[in-house]
């Protein structure tokens, strides 16, 4: 087998990791980050500890530790699980500090504007502080996608067969010149892929931009 | 058709507004001290004084966008006293009743002239989308923006902007509106368009608060003059009797630094 084959065939694991932790961090920010801005003082520095604790700890560290270091009952994480599961937590605490940003850096005036008219606190969350939080933390979001997709090579060191794993197979089959393409190639296909991140992210601030100045 | 026609379908309800001892403390600096004002239904009461007097403020608690410590507000058979507990019920009932328009707009940016006045209006009183749409139209067309109903507030000029958030507040059907600076974030010239829409409120019989600088438009168009300074009212009447003649000191220096500018 030749080495670009040997890195592809880590793609749908790096892909599955990336996406997956992404989703879990997607959805899962938006309590965090309204327990960040809560008036509830005990809430809020609940919610301020988990991100800082999470965000303290280098990922790899919390992959160990879900891998090797959790067992309850006869239930222990398979490799795949702890990668997801890590990452996926670690995302939720990055995305909600973003969220929050967002939030915060919506004028306070619209707030005021939504109680006057006597909208309710959910409307005024999804309809108006959302949309307006959303177009300014989307490129963070984006670049935090990419690192993301960069951060899930961590999860070769739990035994999770994704792109760097394979390309670390393939070096120590052949421990020639060889053995350093396959590094090569991974870095190369890292790039391509959070190229249509960029992409999308840059064309999404466009029309954002337009559907609010039009 | 009058404006507040157009607001309310037929003609507004007249309410007026009461609001006995209210105090307002941040930490251990007074803001609004035992302040009680009664406004007739259907008159207009400008409120003026000095920067930091408490105006602002002291409006905000009306519609308890600030939380008076204590106090009571009555309006419309309903008593709310800010310093208990309030029910989320009388909540809503009093900012259905108190519509309110800011120095700084204030509209919503992700949205259209026309949802902007429509969103509130489906959200609030469950109007459908048609009726709501319908109705923003003729508020539009009422300040004279028809043409910009499908623009968003970002490529309006702030005169424009101004009319559009008295739109968007009148299309609840308020009986009363507060108005906080409305045109101090304006250029004069363009100030005046909104002190036209807001004279023509006036002549309709809304009953209005107005925190405000301009002293023709309080002297030419409100019922009653409230002088504010140091938290408190001191001086209320007849706008033309205590500008020709007031009675307190603090009055005198205030109204020859703003009229002889």
């Amino acid at each position: 087998m030749d080495a670009f084959s040997a890195v592809l065939q880590g793609l749908p694991m790096t892909i599955v990791l990336t996406l997956s932790a992404f989703a879990i961090g997607i959805v899962g920010a938006v309590p965090l980050a309204v327990g960040l801005s809560s008036p509830n003082v005990v809430l809020r520095l609940a919610c301020r500890l988990f991100v800082d604790l999470v965000r303290g700890v280098p990922i790899i560290v919390w992959l160990f530790l879900l891998k090797f270091g959790i067992q309850v009952g006869t239930f222990k994480f398979n490799p795949v699980g702890a990668a997801i599961v890590g990452l996926g937590v670690v995302s939720i605490a990055y995305l909600a500090e973003i969220y929050r940003g967002g939030l915060e850096s919506v004028p306070r005036g619209q707030n005021e504007a939504a109680d006057a008219l006597g909208l309710t606190r959910g409307t005024t969350f999804l309809r108006v502080l959302v949309p307006q939080a959303f177009r300014i933390v989307s490129p963070s979001i984006a670049t935090y996608l990419t690192g993301l997709l960069k951060d899930s090579s961590i999860a070769s060191t739990i035994i999770v067969a994704e792109m760097v794993f394979q390309s670390q197979a393939f070096a120590r089959q052949h421990p020639t010149m060889e053995g350093i393409l396959p590094y090569v190639l991974v870095g190369i296909l890292y790039i391509v892929l959070s190229l249509p991140v960029a992409y999308l992210s840059r064309s999404l601030d466009a029309r954002m931009r337009k559907a609010v100045y039009a | 058709m009058t404006l507040s026609e157009i607001a309310n379908g037929k003609l507004a309800p007249r309410t007026g507004i009461r609001l006995d001892n209210i105090s307002k403390r941040y930490g251990d600096h007074l803001v609004i001290d035992d302040v009680s004002l009664n406004v007739e239904p259907g008159t207009v009461t400008a409120l003026i004084g000095p920067s930091g007097a408490g105006k602002s403020t002291f409006l905000r608690c009306i519609n308890l966008l600030e939380r008076p410590d204590s106090g009571t507000i009555q309006v419309d058979h309903h008593t709310i006293e800010p310093g208990k507990v309030i029910n989320a019920k009388d909540l809503a009932a009093l900012r259905r009743t108190v519509g309110m328009v800011f120095q700084s707009f204030n509209l919503f940016p992700h949205m259209s002239a026309l949802k902007n006045i429509s969103f509130p209006q489906q959200k609030v009183l469950g109007r459908s989308k048609e009726e709501a749409d319908e109705r923003a139209l003729q508020l539009l067309e009422r300040v004279g923006l028809k043409d910009k109903a499908h623009q968003h507030p970002g490529r309006c000029s702030g005169g424009q902007q101004q009319r559009i958030a008295i739109a968007r507040a009148l299309a609840l059907d308020p009986s009363i509106m507060l108005f906080d600076e409305p045109t101090s974030a304006l250029d004069p010239e363009v100030g005046l368009e909104v002190l036209a829409v807001m004279r023509e409120l006036a002549d309709d019989g809304m009953t209005m608060i107005v925190v405000t600088h301009e002293m023709q438009f309080a002297r030419d168009v409100s019922d009653t003059l409230v002088v504010m300074a140091d938290c408190r009212i001191i001086e209320q009447g007849d706008p033309r009797a205590i500008m020709s003649d007031p009675q307190e000191d603090r009055t005198r220096r205030f109204l020859r630094a703003v009229l002889e500018r």
